[in-house]
């Protein structure tokens, strides 16, 4: 299995300059389905799915690698090399915004330009440093706990939508090849690895050019924290998009792609 | 009139349904603000329409909701335009949850454009309930079923273990029972045929007593010849039952206290000539032996046997060596001989010679009258039935050692004589109520399957943690991958051409410092001597009681 095929990685776009597209915790590469278009005249989009989502390979899961975003920046920085990518445009959405972060620290090389979608170094408050997260650490704790004690109602309901569903094929037929597929264990696991991660340390010493987007109502990354990141990367621009939601590259998807357009 | 009449009832019918329909419905508009909301949801939520209007859906959701709602429900909305039975639970206004069941679609106008989301919400309370029991119940059902699957896997291995040593008992019973039958049936013939020679042998000299008186002449010579000859051979057959006397234990003993010692020096210019002089005889002699009580005749044909034999498995020369030594046999090591053997104290003589050896099939028939292995007319094979059967009608053990190949070592066992000796302090004359247990690692390498066992439990009772291996290779494989080992026990000669020398030496090599004990059933003299092990390590002779394996163990790993 090489590694594009444990990511699933697709190629296209006319460009020469690569520009790398990750998903965030709960979809898979379809993320970039309404952006990723916009770009391929002027560069070779790259986009994949995180191992455990979409179409990666499934048995590539080591939940010791994954335990951490430095398992999933490794990835990148793998398929990245193999992909002969250097000097490019790293856009993560939501953890994968910090994943490449992580990503560009290992290999400064990979990317000139990074675009982070709703990127947040700590979800969980940190009043000691009066840092705010969004969430407090007992409301994480319940989102973990609901995901560990409940199999029926999560991932019952979503096993239709994410797995395919026996009892009712013609659902899961429909569903299992179209979007934000991932596998329900995988996904207790990242959701840990993501809310529990607290990179503020690693925004340090990160001086590629950036651009955080950070869209108006954002129960999952608060406008506070697209500031702190704002604040704490020496060479970064901070857009506040008139989407709301967590998700501006679908809710809102001309107004992202002006923004990187801009930016790049 | 009546047209308006029927369109305003109509409309009021709608708005009767929309409103208390026996689910939830609510309009978002493209921002996400909820624009319409029934009353059947605001009640179950307990909030009034003004309250809601204006408001987000994801307002309405706990923590895990809104993170799960945002992450997965919103794209897979946007990307598919709908999603079905979703299950979420919403936070009422007193902060009650509601379990619910969502579906959403998204409406558009022609131009493509949202209009708006239409959410419809199933009460899922008595389903969300019925499902954690469902789910509770599975959880049970799987736990049950692999505590059951555990009982089987570990049933089986017992049944395995319990039918393995059923097996063992029967073996070590058919054989007793085998060397019974054997010794007696050779023993009720030997006695007859004793008393069959007597007269023969009576009735030849008479013949021979009575020819002398009354003849003269060739015919007479004739004859005296004939009955000498006659005579000569009545001796050999009356020595020949003798022997088959020895090993049906029907022979009449005369059992006196001896100094081993002193029996085996005062032999060692005959058993020299018996062995020839290509064979090396070498005499070592245990310090403050204790006296053995048995018959001093029938030792010392035993040990002309043993030399007989030895000499015959090197004809091309080598070296036989004697050994003295006391012993103590516990209640383990008796318990896992077939035999009927007393534990207590014992006196060892051990013969081991440097010749071809013998393979398991052999050893296991070797004590059988008539069974031999020396070409026909070279060997009566009652050799060592008569050690076996002297050995056992003086109430002492036998017990042979050999590798094909390599050599063999006897080990007889004979009671210390108690009559003339004055009695020894108990805790000298049993170190095996002594206890030396430790709970360090210990890596055993036997390849004998009873033997491993019994030491792996003998070790294992004294608190030892044992990694038992049957060869070189899998004790290197255990030795790599458990870091914790601090004795290497392991067996001198070992199959698939590592022994144990060269085991200890790899082993030490890739962990300096390992402790190592090696075992053999060769006597230490006649394998150092041999050039098998250097003559400082350390060594524990078979069969070894618990007591001294524990005491030997807890040495080394003490030094």
């Amino acid at each position: 299995m090489t590694v594009r095929q444990r990511h699933n990685v697709k190629v296209s776009g006319a460009g020469s300059r690569a520009m790398v597209l990750a998903h965030g915790f709960g979809c898979d590469q379809n993320m970039w389905r309404l952006v990723a278009p916009a770009f391929e005249a002027d560069f070779r989009v790259i986009v994949f799915d995180h191992v455990g989502a979409g179409g990666s390979d499934l048995s590539a899961y080591d939940p010791q690698k994954y335990a951490s975003l430095e398992g999933y920046a490794a990835d990148v920085v793998e398929i990245c090399r193999d992909l002969g990518v250097r000097h490019g445009v790293f856009v993560g959405h939501s953890v994968s915004a910090m994943i490449g972060v992580l990503a560009a620290k290992r290999a400064p090389e990979l990317f000139d330009d990074l675009v982070l979608v709703g990127p947040s170094p700590r979800y969980i408050d940190d009043h000691d440093h009066d840092y705010v997260g969004g969430f407090s650490e007992a409301q994480i704790h319940e989102l973990l706990d609901f995901l560990d004690s409940n199999h029926m109602g999560w991932s019952q309901a979503m096993a239709p939508v994410i797995m395919g569903n026996s009892d009712r094929p013609e659902l899961g037929e429909e569903l299992t090849n179209s979007f934000c597929r991932m596998d329900p264990e995988i996904t207790k696991r990242f959701a840990r690895a993501t809310f529990l991660a607290d990179n503020r340390e690693d925004l340090d010493g990160v001086h590629t050019r950036a651009l955080i987007l950070q869209c108006s109502e954002d129960v999952i990354a608060p406008r506070a924290v697209g500031e702190y990141v704002h604040a704490r990367l020496p060479n970064s621009e901070l857009v506040i998009l008139n989407a709301t939601g967590h998700c501006p590259n679908l809710s809102a998807p001309e107004e992202t792609v002006a923004a990187i357009r801009a930016f790049v | 009139m009546e047209q308006e009449s029927r369109s305003a009832d109509l409309e009021e019918d709608l708005a009767d349904l929309f409103e208390n329909a026996p689910c939830g419905y609510l309009s978002m508009q493209p921002d996400g603000r909820i624009g319409k909301i029934n009353q059947t949801l605001a009640t179950w939520l307990g909030f009034s329409h003004e309250d809601l209007l204006g408001r987000r859906f994801q307002d309405l959701l706990n923590v895990a909701g809104k993170i799960y709602f945002e992450t997965h429900f919103a794209p897979l909305l946007r990307l598919q335009g709908f999603f079905n039975e979703v299950a979420l639970d919403l936070v009422g206004a007193g902060g009650e949850v509601v379990p619910v069941l969502v579906n959403a679609v998204e409406r558009r106008d022609p131009a493509g454009e949202v209009r708006f989301i239409r959410i419809t919400v199933f009460n899922a309370s008595d389903r969300r309930r019925y499902e954690r029991e469902l789910l509770e119940a599975r959880r049970a059902a799987e736990a049950a079923s692999l505590e059951l699957r555990e009982l089987n896997l570990t049933l089986e291995a017992r049944i395995d273990e319990a039918i393995e040593k059923r097996m063992q008992a029967e073996e070590a019973v058919r054989q007793l029972q085998k060397m019974e039958a054997v010794g007696q049936l050779t023993g009720g013939i030997a006695h007859d045929f004793n008393n069959l020679l007597t007269v023969i042998m009576g009735s030849l000299e008479a013949i021979e007593r009575q020819t002398k008186e009354a003849a003269s002449g060739p015919a007479a010579q004739r004859i005296q010849r004939a009955a000498a000859m006659a005579a000569h051979s009545a001796e050999r057959a009356a020595t020949l039952t003798a022997r088959l006397l020895a090993f049906s234990r029907r022979q009449s003993l005369t059992p006196r206290a001896i100094d081993a010692n002193r029996l085996v020096a005062g032999l060692a210019d005959l058993l020299q000539r018996t062995l020839g002089e290509t064979v090396v005889l070498e005499t070592v002699a245990g310090v403050g032996l204790w006296r053995i009580f048995a018959d001093p005749g029938e030792l010392e044909n035993a040990m002309v046997n043993l030399a007989v034999n030895a000499r015959d498995a090197m004809p091309s020369g080598g070296r036989l060596t004697i050994e003295t030594n006391n012993a103590y046999l516990d209640e383990a090591y008796v318990d896992s001989i077939p035999e009927p053997v007393s534990a207590g104290q014992y006196v060892q003589i051990a013969v081991s010679d440097t010749g071809a050896g013998m393979d398991e099939d052999t050893l296991s028939r070797v004590f059988e009258p008539f069974f031999t292995t020396k070409p026909v007319g070279k060997g009566t094979g009652l050799g060592l039935s008569q050690v076996y059967g002297f050995v056992r009608q003086s109430d002492g053990h036998v017990r042979i050692y050999s590798e094909p190949g390599i050599g063999t070592t006897v080990k007889i066992y004979l009671p210390r004589d108690r009559a003339n000796e004055a009695a020894t302090p108990e805790s000298e004359a049993a170190p095996g109520l002594r206890a030396h247990g430790g709970d360090e690692t210990i890596l055993l390498v036997e390849d004998h399957d009873d033997l491993r066992v019994y030491s792996s439990g003998v070790l294992s009772d004294l608190g030892y943690r044992v990694l038992p291996a049957p060869h070189g290779r899998a004790a290197l494989e255990l030795l790599d991958a458990e870091p914790d080992i601090d004795l290497l026990f392991t067996d001198v000669v070992l199959p698939e051409g590592m022994d144990g020398r060269r085991l200890a030496s790899e082993a030490i090599r890739r962990r300096p410092g390992l402790k190592v004990l090696f075992t053999t059933g060769y006597t230490r003299n006649a394998i150092v001597h041999n050039g098998r092990l250097d003559p400082d390590v350390d060594l524990i002779g078979k069969p070894f009681t618990s007591a001294d394996l524990g005491a030997k163990v807890r040495e080394v790993l003490d030094r």
